[in-house]
């Protein structure tokens, strides 16, 4: 825990350098469980696909891994996504991409439209026509899961569509070059497999882990961290919150408000940087709802 | 650019491609797999092709699945 701190008398600018100084202490470190999660991750659910077609493992419970793997498979890529595995031009970049990319091959999502539309989603948190992740707004989780899954329904120009054509970024493009090659193939490979009589494999192993595993992001990535989505603003547009699933089960989401502040810290790190700005940032007015969530908030 | 109309029609097109692609052969496996007759004697995967297609149009559009 830091040393207490004393607002009272503190310029803006003595805050803020303040708070960037006990913020420092938490960046800048390789986060090497991130890269063994997001491509270990991805091994396992690869290897579901022989150890089932080989009847080495039930389909029952290669279900229930992929699901577990689809849910997994997001945060690595974002960590790749803030480059806080290497950041550009530097030795390791590679690594940093090869995870932003294999990591969410289970969910079918495009790395560098992510990232794009991620950067859209930290410079316009909750504003209702520019944070693409808006559409995950409800007032319970699962309106807020259902809403994010109309806005992404084929045709639809939601959030995320909205944000790639507003995009002026020189690698849009690409972007969505690598999402259609993406998209193309994941739906090629399951109809190989449909046709060839396996689609009942490819149903449970991979799309509908997917969209489950979606379900559960969006609620515990965007719903929960930002809910009721209603302020914006540097302390206000997320929030400090307790989970009724715990830390892990909310894929440590309770600090969120750290990621939003210093996007740059790795996500296993954001409990230990919330503990020691904390004090800071209740006197700073951050949205601190961990007594007044409600179980009927979820 | 010729790669990306291409592209744009496909996903136009993507709810049938979707619906008779995968949802066709999944349903006939699914009939098959618990034993549900199809109707008229029909075999399950003609019962599949009619659900995929005529879903796939349905959500073509209404542009949503759900």
């Amino acid at each position: 825990m830091s040393a207490a701190v004393d607002t009272n008398g503190k310029s803006e600018r003595e805050l803020m350098r303040e708070e960037r100084e006990i913020a420092k202490v938490y960046l800048g470190r390789v986060p090497w469980e991130m890269v063994a999660w997001g491509i270990g991750n991805f091994l396992v659910w690869l290897s579901l696909w022989p150890l089932v077609f080989l009847g080495i493992l039930p389909l029952w419970a290669g279900f229930l891994i992929a699901l577990i793997n689809c849910s997994l498979a997001y945060l690595p890529s974002h960590e790749a996504q803030h480059s806080i595995i290497a950041a550009e031009g530097t030795k390791l970049r590679w690594l940093n991409d090869l995870v932003g990319h294999v990591s969410t091959i289970p969910l079918a999502f495009p790395y560098r439209v992510g990232w794009l539309t991620h950067r859209r989603h930290h410079a316009y948190a909750n504003d209702p026509e520019l944070d693409p992740d808006i559409s995950s707004r409800g007032e319970t989780w699962w309106k807020g899961a259902y809403n994010a899954l109309r806005d992404r329904q084929p045709g639809q120009e939601g959030g995320y569509a909205k944000a790639m054509q507003d995009c002026d970024d020189p690698g849009r493009d690409r972007a969505l070059v690598e999402a259609a090659i993406l998209r193309t193939t994941h739906f090629a490979v399951l109809a190989v497999l449909a046709w060839s009589g396996f689609a009942i494999e490819a149903c449970l192993l991979w799309w509908l882990p997917r969209h489950l595993g979606f379900i559960y992001l969006v609620t515990f990535l965007s719903w929960a961290p930002h809910h009721p989505m209603a302020e914006r603003g540097r302390y206000r547009d997320t929030r400090f919150w307790k989970s009724p699933v715990g830390r892990v089960g909310s894929l440590w989401m309770e600090f969120h408000i750290i990621h939003h502040l210093y996007p740059k810290i790795p996500l296993l790190d954001t409990p230990k940087a919330w503990h020691a700005l904390e004090p800071l940032l209740i006197e700073r007015g951050i949205r601190d709802d961990r007594a007044n969530a409600s179980v009927s908030d979820y | 650019m010729k790669g990306m109309e291409v592209l744009r029609v496909l996903n136009d097109w993507g709810p049938v491609l979707f619906g008779v692609g995968f949802l066709a052969p999944l349903i006939a496996q699914t009939m098959e797999a618990t034993g549900v007759p199809a109707p008229f004697g029909w075999p399950p995967i003609t019962v599949g092709l009619g659900v995929g297609l005529v879903g796939g149009l349905v959500a073509k559009v209404r542009r949503s699945w759900v």
